[in-house]
């Protein structure tokens, strides 16, 4: 019976041959290590957030007047309240931190090169879309963080030539953060999500066009593809499952380690926390923003720092494939990278001090010069990586890269010799 | 792609029982926790405790005169509390209403006191009290002075909620003792 | 090189600094029904004429397993879904005091330092030579010293203060947190679920990968 209704769908529509073209029979690199679970996670985790998310707005209520006791409604009185939104605030920072790591793989391994550049660029909207998705959320509760944060982020538009007052006014709908910008942020924090599940399909069909990178870099002949099922789903779900084990330990033992204290009183107008830090997914961002002693500066700083990811298919002139794998100069780049992002963050979370302030502006300068100087390293290094060797497999595809240039070139050519 | 024949999976990978036996429990054990995961959620759209403290109402008796009605809210809902004159409880011991035949007698639990859901059986608008008794404004059902239907289109009797006496003078409505 | 060495670790110091502006008491908790329901003891007499606790109703102090006595002694003729609100009003109380006593459900968690900072801060009074009291834990505070810490700074009368204090902060950590003690609870269960959960996944992972080597 089973298969006469499946036969009855496929004539018409394509239900088996889409599962098994996209999904079980997807030939995917059997070469992939770990660090390739964290897509998936991101999907599980983008799931997640929106299933708790749904149940909690059917107990919060956006209102200057009555959020912070909706949220205190749901902490004791709605049946496994607490356990909804303590899986909704721990899943948020759990999002940013398989995103970064994912982010990371794609630098190490240099996934973002042709012909991934859409993938890399759809997941850099993917990001912007996440952090304006998050920073909504975060006003939400209505406590002492949620209403200053969103202050201090709204004035950053004041950047803005010519109209920044009025731009800040317009984002708020009030002199100040309101009610009317309650409700737009919980109106919008509830459509974001919809449009990252949009999103999130435009960079699986980029990925199924493209197919997955590996750690190798090289394009794998095809007897080292292997179905994507039964092999990545069970490596996917085992994966899962660690991820689940990190995430109940925040959930069920240490909720409050990532909800700042000052969250628990309600927004007071009138009376700035003395120590105002954003979430810790903001913070190294925060730290460049603070860096730059001048409004304007800083903001543009900030704005570039997070979308500057975006240029790196144009910043990175190597001709290796495989990233870091080959590379031991682009690869001591990452590490430096890496590094200098913790020392923002750590930046960004104390109070500035002479010291810190130093650090911070020794930091940014290291983190925008670790990209402007990929162009030179890379060209530098493939010269140095040419001279020493590599292997023949690398050797045949940069060769093989090199003339498919030349024969795309050589079409184009003959195409405008035949119009004229 | 040279392993994605056209034979199922689980032929392909060969080595029969074990193999379907780790696969038959891991499916079960994950089942199970995904039907678990699910609880929570259903869970929350249950009332939650502020809503449930609702379900019982305390109300102190003391201050309704005799012949006086005090309404209260229970889960929302209109009760009558009727402190009833003798002459009242004369009256219903001789109504005789045909529609939904109830002695007054197993309708109170002290033949002074009548405790009602103020919500007419009909369409559920809310009686106003008229001399003896009880008319509804919507379609025109009477009650009696023990809540009972004396005249449709109600169908049944008013009715009577759970409670109890916790002393002289206070009752708890929504809970038997 | 030296020169950066030596930011990093003065700025390192700074933080500490930064953390530590009080040294705070470590109080250990009890956390079981006895000592919370002795710290609702202690700040109905103490705290309530002044504190309302918004969040908590006595009900929910009857649903927790409190005395039923005890609750009927402190909610009077309240109704038992009436929060625990402050006797005096929040006007009279500003013109005690100049300001309005903070509302207390949330005040273990809107402290850095929680359960400790609040136990610190009801032991940290101190006699000035002036004769009026200071707190070195909020010197603003515009609280009396109502336990008398700062009087009795030895013997039993101290020891006396100090489970008085411990007491009102397990029942303010109860209260700000309701369900702690289900959440610990469930979160074993939840994870040793996890761990069966992914041994089993490992194991369907290798044997089904074997089959490529």
């Amino acid at each position: 019976m089973p298969g006469r209704i499946v036969e009855w769908i496929d004539q018409r529509f394509p239900l088996t041959s889409f599962v098994k073209h996209e999904l079980t029979g997807y030939p995917t690199p059997r070469n992939l290590s770990y660090w390739w679970n964290f897509g998936f996670l991101a999907g599980f985790v983008l799931v997640l957030q929106v299933a708790t998310g749904i149940f909690l707005a059917m107990h919060y209520k956006a209102d200057v007047a009555l959020s912070f006791d909706s949220i205190q409604h749901i902490m004791r009185d709605v049946n496994y309240g607490w356990l909804l939104r303590y899986m909704h605030a721990v899943g948020a920072s759990a999002f940013f931190f398989v995103i970064f790591v994912h982010m990371a793989r794609t630098l190490y391994y240099g996934s973002y090169r042709a012909p991934r550049e859409l993938m890399w660029w759809t997941g850099q909207g993917l990001l912007l879309l996440l952090m304006a998705t998050a920073f909504m959320g975060y006003l939400l509760p209505w406590g002492q963080m949620s209403f200053w944060g969103a202050t201090v982020i709204t004035n950053l538009f004041r950047a803005t030539p010519f109209f920044g007052d009025q731009i800040v006014i317009w984002l708020r709908g009030d002199f100040t953060v309101g009610d009317a910008t309650l409700t737009r942020f919980f109106s919008l924090h509830y459509l974001m999500p919809f449009i990252i599940f949009g999103a999130v399909l435009i960079h699986l069909v980029a990925l199924h066009t493209v197919k997955s990178s590996n750690p190798s870099g090289i394009n794998l002949a095809d007897k080292d593809n292997i179905p994507f099922h039964p092999y990545f789903t069970t490596k996917d779900l085992y994966g899962l499952g660690i991820f689940l084990i990190i995430y109940s330990i925040f959930v069920f033992f240490i909720p409050n380690s990532l909800i700042e204290p000052a969250n628990n009183i309600p927004a007071n107008p009138m009376q700035t926390p003395n120590h105002i830090v954003p979430e810790w997914y903001f913070l190294p961002f925060y730290a460049i923003l603070r860096s730059v002693p001048n409004l304007v500066g800083g903001v543009l700083a900030m704005g570039l720092s997070v979308i500057i990811f975006a240029f790196m298919p144009f910043l990175d002139r190597s001709r290796i494939p495989g990233g870091a794998r080959y590379r031991p100069i682009y690869k001591l780049r990452f590490y430096l990278f890496v590094l200098d992002m913790f020392i923002l963050g750590y930046v960004g979370y104390v109070p500035p001090t002479t010291q810190t302030i130093l650090i911070g502006q020794i930091a940014t300068v290291i983190y925008f010069a670790s990209y402007f100087i990929i162009p030179f390293i890379s060209v530098k290094e493939d010269a140095w990586l040419f001279k020493r060797g590599l292997p023949p497999e690398v050797m045949a595809l940069i060769e093989k890269e090199a003339l498919d240039k030349e024969e795309r070139k050589q079409k184009r050519l003959r195409r405008q010799g035949d119009i004229t | 792609m040279s392993n994605t024949s056209s034979e199922p999976i689980s032929e392909q990978l060969g080595d029969g029982n074990r193999r379907d036996f780790l696969i038959k429990v891991t499916s079960v054990v994950g089942g199970v926790g995904v039907a678990a995961a699910c609880v929570p959620f259903v869970a929350s759209m249950n009332p939650s405790t502020d809503v449930l403290a609702k379900a019982e109402t305390e109300v102190d008796i003391t201050d309704i005169p005799a012949g006086g009605v005090r309404t209260v809210a229970w889960q929302g809902k209109p009760v009558f509390i009727v402190h009833r004159t003798p002459e009242q409880i004369q009256s219903v011991s001789t109504t005789a209403n045909a529609l939904d035949p109830v002695p007054d007698s197993q309708r109170v639990q002290h033949p002074e006191w009548l405790v009602v859901v103020g919500v007419c059986t009909h369409m559920g608008c809310v009686p106003n009290k008229e001399g003896l008794g009880w008319t509804c404004h919507c379609h025109g059902s009477q009650y009696d002075d023990s809540g009972r239907v004396v005249r449709g289109p109600a169908p049944k009797n008013l009715e009577v909620p759970p409670y109890y006496f916790v002393s002289q003078n206070k009752i708890i409505i929504g809970k038997v003792a | 090189m030296r020169t950066l060495l030596k930011i990093v670790l003065l700025s390192c110091i700074s933080l500490s600094a930064w953390a530590n502006e009080a040294v705070l008491d470590k109080v250990n908790l009890e956390n079981d029904l006895k000592s919370i329901e002795r710290g609702a003891d202690t700040l109905m007499g103490a705290c309530h004429s002044c504190h309302t606790l918004k969040y908590v109703h006595y009900r929910d102090l009857l649903n927790f397993g409190m005395d039923k006595q005890k609750v009927e002694a402190w909610r009077g003729d309240q109704p038992l879904d009436s929060a625990l609100v402050a006797q005096m009003s929040e006007a009279d109380a500003i013109n005690m005091f100049g300001k309005a006593p903070p509302d207390l459900s949330l005040m273990v968690k809107a402290r850095e330092g929680g359960p400790n900072y609040v136990y610190s801060y009801l032991l940290g009074y101190y006699q000035k030579p002036d004769g009026s009291t200071g707190n070195h834990i909020y010197p603003e505070t515009k609280m009396p010293d109502i336990l008398n810490s700062g009087g009795s700074t030895e013997g039993k009368q101290h020891a006396e203060v100090q489970a008085q204090a411990r007491d009102i902060v397990s029942f303010l950590t109860w209260v700000s947190d309701p369900h702690e003690a289900e959440r610990l609870r469930l979160g074993y269960y939840v994870i040793g679920y996890l761990i069966v959960l992914t041994t089993l996944l490992y194991f369907v992972k290798k044997q089904v990968w074997s089959k490529l080597n």
